[in-house]
């Protein structure tokens, strides 16, 4: 990844933390944070759902439940009282890029606690008769996902924009895969992916860099990678023209329209910022262009929303509007025009400066505890590069007006863009 | 300077402020220099609690209209000013309190403190703007019904609280929401928002004499309107426990079950102790709900408990959501669960693990400043004073396995049901045996 990053990141003199890279080849990030209450370790690992074969949907997630299920010498559940029983939190996720498991706890604890975090992720036994059990907590976790209609109309905007790369697939998986698949291969998913080269371990907190660093190298030490079947990631063709696609869902009481253009992945990690910019400035707040003339002048919405999200191969740039079904082709046709505007019009100084300082803020305000702090060197250590993370205020500060305009002329074209409609079903 | 008096108190290794303005303004301050951020939350003594049965919504409309005009700024200017230095201001109403919020760098912040004075103040409450809110929460109140949990939260709530306030939604109900109007909101304000009424909690980088200087700034000349007439308290019934079931029937994927009782107000001796039991039973991976129900049974994905903590009457609910052919088995084994509450006897190391893990969780709640202004603003609205943060850690020393039975004992009597999930659910859970 890093050799396709743009070269207009000058040298990384501003990155606080230390970044080192053990014998084996695990990376460790660390940052002293003397007010800290606790210290959090945040292990992650590039096993996310883009690591599955399409008959494997759903593994990494449900692997990501097994872990916890212990060791040869944490039984089920031990290391969930050894991390609570003293106070501390401890949880993961799994997304497409990435899974990750962090401990929150307290410095002195840090002994006792990091080497059986580190013991779950290399050893994890999966045990087979855990592993029927645990697959019903899965399943009633699909269940309740379906009972949400945001999330429905989310995945089903993902399989209308990555019709061949796996971000299209649901990170949960569905039934009848999880059904199909056994202990032994999910242990053989766990030891081909749980390997040094793929994963970052991040410690931030009050506690000593000499005392990380030996902790870390004790515990975390791995046995040979497993073979795994792997899955074809194509490249994904552009969109061509207006992918519609409409849902009836029972219970509804307002309509959703969803609206998705792709955008480059962390090989352009420039324009993914610029297109970042454009989404608040889209539907950031209160005077951004939708706000304030769907739900506050015209009235059309309950709420408009955007989104970015920076994701390793193929980010991706949505638009939301919460609305009567009456109004769904008005509004989507003004956001149509709107976006037109953007491409043919370069916005003022005085917009662009009140969305760099919006999101410049925001980045200072979602850096402020330990926990934070982790996650984000995390995920950018998983799916490019942890000193870039820090970067983003810099990049942010230098686009200008007429940069922007190209973005929104070459990527959210008022033509080419995925559509997800979710009505209420009759009766 | 009408700064009436200002102690510094050192809490758990911090220096809390406390200033008290000659009008009535409690202002408490946490310097903490670690990042350059200022938050401030002012807590305003109101919310649903206050608000009659006939007008449940009227402190969540009041938050929604309130930062969308003052005599001189429109809704348009307000926001402009906030996003143009990419502050957060905002305003939400809870059960006990409502809240005006703000978050900015430290150089930005007397600026929007400035702003906030006026807002809080002088507020234009246009009647476009009520309309539209008004008509936003009618559709907010609608959606609440696409989502199983909120459902079945809210019919749990009307059935134990009956017609205390506590029983509705903040956003009220359709009935009530649709009937709000500008001279409601008008009253409201001027019944609540009053100086001697308030508490500012400021924290961040920023000098503790200098955020109470800036208060007195900019709210110190605010005089209460009517000296002689203090703010009404609230109308709260007296509730009488009368369990009771209730159900809907959805086609949905997965059943919501819960089992809820009448517990008490923060005040009350008992509170610590259900504090405990709430964390024993659901609070984290390791919790006897979690364990129980879902690691050795595979029923739930998620499965816990909550109990709040109120001025008034709380409530104490276990829930968990299941496939539709568990409904049964799920309520009975969460009946299981709190009914064992009452019969065995938490062991020593199992109470000493549940105080370290409620510690532990209170600690780390309180990391950011806005996390610090809350929870002491909220304790002095409360009425328990900033010094709770202390009296927090010896009244969970003071809870033993003896005193977590009885109190378990005297409130897990019978529980009020909720259910919401499909015809075949309903069928099941109505042959509960519980």
């Amino acid at each position: 990844m890093i050799a396709l990053l743009k070269a207009d990141f000058s040298p990384f003199d501003d990155f606080p933390a230390h970044e080192y890279r053990l014998a084996n080849g695990l990376t460790l990030i660390y940052q002293q944070l003397p007010a800290s209450p606790a210290v959090v370790v945040d292990v992650w690992v590039r096993a996310g759902a883009i690591a599955e074969p399409d008959a494997w949907s759903g593994m990494a997630h449900f692997l990501e439940h097994m872990i916890f299920k212990g060791t040869d010498r944490l039984p089920p559940g031990k290391f969930d009282q050894i991390i609570e029983n003293r106070g501390g939190l401890t949880n993961a996720a799994t997304s497409y890029d990435y899974a990750h498991y962090y401990i929150n706890t307290a410095a002195s604890d840090l002994p006792e606690t990091l080497p059986c975090l580190a013991d779950l992720l290399v050893n994890a036994a999966i045990p087979d008769e855990e592993f029927g059990l645990e697959r019903e907590v899965v399943l009633e976790e699909i269940r309740q996902s379906q009972d949400d209609p945001d999330g429905l109309g989310f995945q089903a905007l993902m399989e209308s924009v990555y019709r061949q790369h796996p971000y299209g697939r649901p990170i949960l998986g569905d039934p009848e895969t999880l059904m199909a698949r056994s202990p032994e291969e999910m242990r053989c998913f766990h030891r081909a992916h749980y390997q040094p080269e793929n994963m970052t371990v991040v410690v931030v907190g009050d506690v000593g860099w000499e005392s990380v660093r030996e902790e870390v190298e004790k515990s975390f030490s791995f046995g040979s990678p497993a073979v795994c079947p792997r899955p074809t990631i194509w490249a994904e063709p552009p969109m061509t023209e207006i992918r519609r696609q409409e849902l009836a869902l029972p219970r509804l009481e307002q309509a959703r329209l969803l609206m998705a253009w792709v955008a480059p992945g962390v090989e352009d990690m420039r324009t993914a910022y610029g297109l970042d910019l454009l989404s608040v400035l889209l539907a950031g707040g209160r005077t951004s262009r939708l706000v304030r003339e769907l739900r506050e002048a015209r009235q059309l919405v309950q709420d408009v929303g955007s989104g970015f999200s920076l994701q390793r191969d193929s980010s991706l740039f949505t638009i939301t509007a919460w609305l009567e079904p009456q109004h769904l082709g008005q509004v989507e046709a003004i956001i149509g025009d709107r976006l037109a505007e953007l491409a043919a019009v370069a916005v003022s100084e005085t917009e662009l400066n009140r969305y760099k300082r919006l999101l410049c803020n925001d980045y200072a305000f979602s850096t402020e505890t330990a926990g934070q702090v982790a996650g984000l060197y995390g995920y950018y250590s998983t799916i490019a590069q942890a000193r870039l993370s820090v970067r983003y205020p810099g990049v942010i500060q230098s686009f200008q007006p007429e940069e922007l305009r190209q973005l929104a002329c070459q990527y959210l074209s008022p033509l080419r863009y995925a559509a997800t409609v979710l009505l209420p079903s009759l009766h | 300077m009408p700064v009436k008096h200002s102690v510094a108190h050192l809490l758990q290794n911090r220096t809390v402020h406390r200033a008290v303005l000659e009008n009535g303004i409690v202002i408490l301050t946490v310097e903490n220099p670690a990042a350059d951020i200022v938050a401030g939350r002012i807590f305003v003594q109101a919310g649903g609690r206050y608000e009659s049965p006939e007008q449940a919504g009227l402190s969540h409309l009041m938050a929604s209209v309130i930062t969308k005009g003052t005599d001189r700024l429109s809704s348009q200017e307000i926001a402009e000013r906030v996003e143009s230095v990419g502050a957060s201001l905002g305003a939400d109403a809870a059960s006990d309190y409502c809240l005006m919020s703000l978050k900015t760098v430290s150089a930005d912040f007397a600026e929007m403190l400035e702003l906030m004075a006026e807002i809080m103040r002088s507020p234009s409450f246009p009647t476009a703007e009520v309309e539209l809110e008004r008509r936003l929460t009618l559709q907010g109140i609608r959606s609440m019904q696409e989502q199983p949990f909120s459902i079945a939260n809210s019919q749990l709530r009307q059935m134990m609280y009956q017609n205390h306030p506590y029983a509705l939604p903040s956003l009220g109900t359709e009935e009530t929401a649709s009937q709000l109007t500008q001279a409601d909101l008008q009253r409201y304000h001027a019944t609540y928002f009053r100086p001697e009424n308030l508490v500012f909690s400021i924290v961040g980088r920023i000098a503790s004499e200098e955020a109470i200087g800036l208060v007195d700034r900019f709210f110190g000349d605010w005089q209460p309107l009517q000296l002689n007439a203090p703010v009404p308290p609230p109308h709260l019934p007296t509730l009488m426990p009368y369990p009771d079931r209730v159900v809907t029937v959805q086609e949905t994927q997965q059943a919501i079950v819960m089992l809820g009782y009448l517990a008490v107000a923060v005040n009350s001796p008992d509170h610590m102790a259900l504090k405990l039991l709430n964390t024993y039973l659901g609070n984290g991976l390791s919790s006897r709900l979690f364990v129980e129900l879902r690691e050795k049974r595979g029923l739930a994905y998620e499965v816990s408990a909550f109990y709040p903590t109120r001025a008034d009457v709380s409530h104490f609910v276990a829930y968990m959501g299941t496939a539709p052919e568990n409904a049964a088995i799920a309520l009975e084994g969460l009946r299981h669960e709190v009914d064992r509450l009452r019969t065995t006897p938490l062991t020593d190391d199992e109470l000493q693990s549940t105080k370290n893990k409620l510690l532990g969780q209170y600690a780390l709640g309180k990391q950011t400043n806005a996390q610090i202004a809350q929870i002491f603003g909220w304790y002095e609205t409360l009425g328990l004073g900033i010094d709770f943060d202390e009296r927090f850690q010896q009244q969970v020393a003071d809870v033993t396995v003896e005193i977590a039975q009885e109190v378990a004992d005297r409130y897990f009597i019978e529980p009020y049901v909720s259910l919401v999930g499909s015809e075949k659910a309903a069928e099941l859970a109505a042959k509960a045996a519980i």
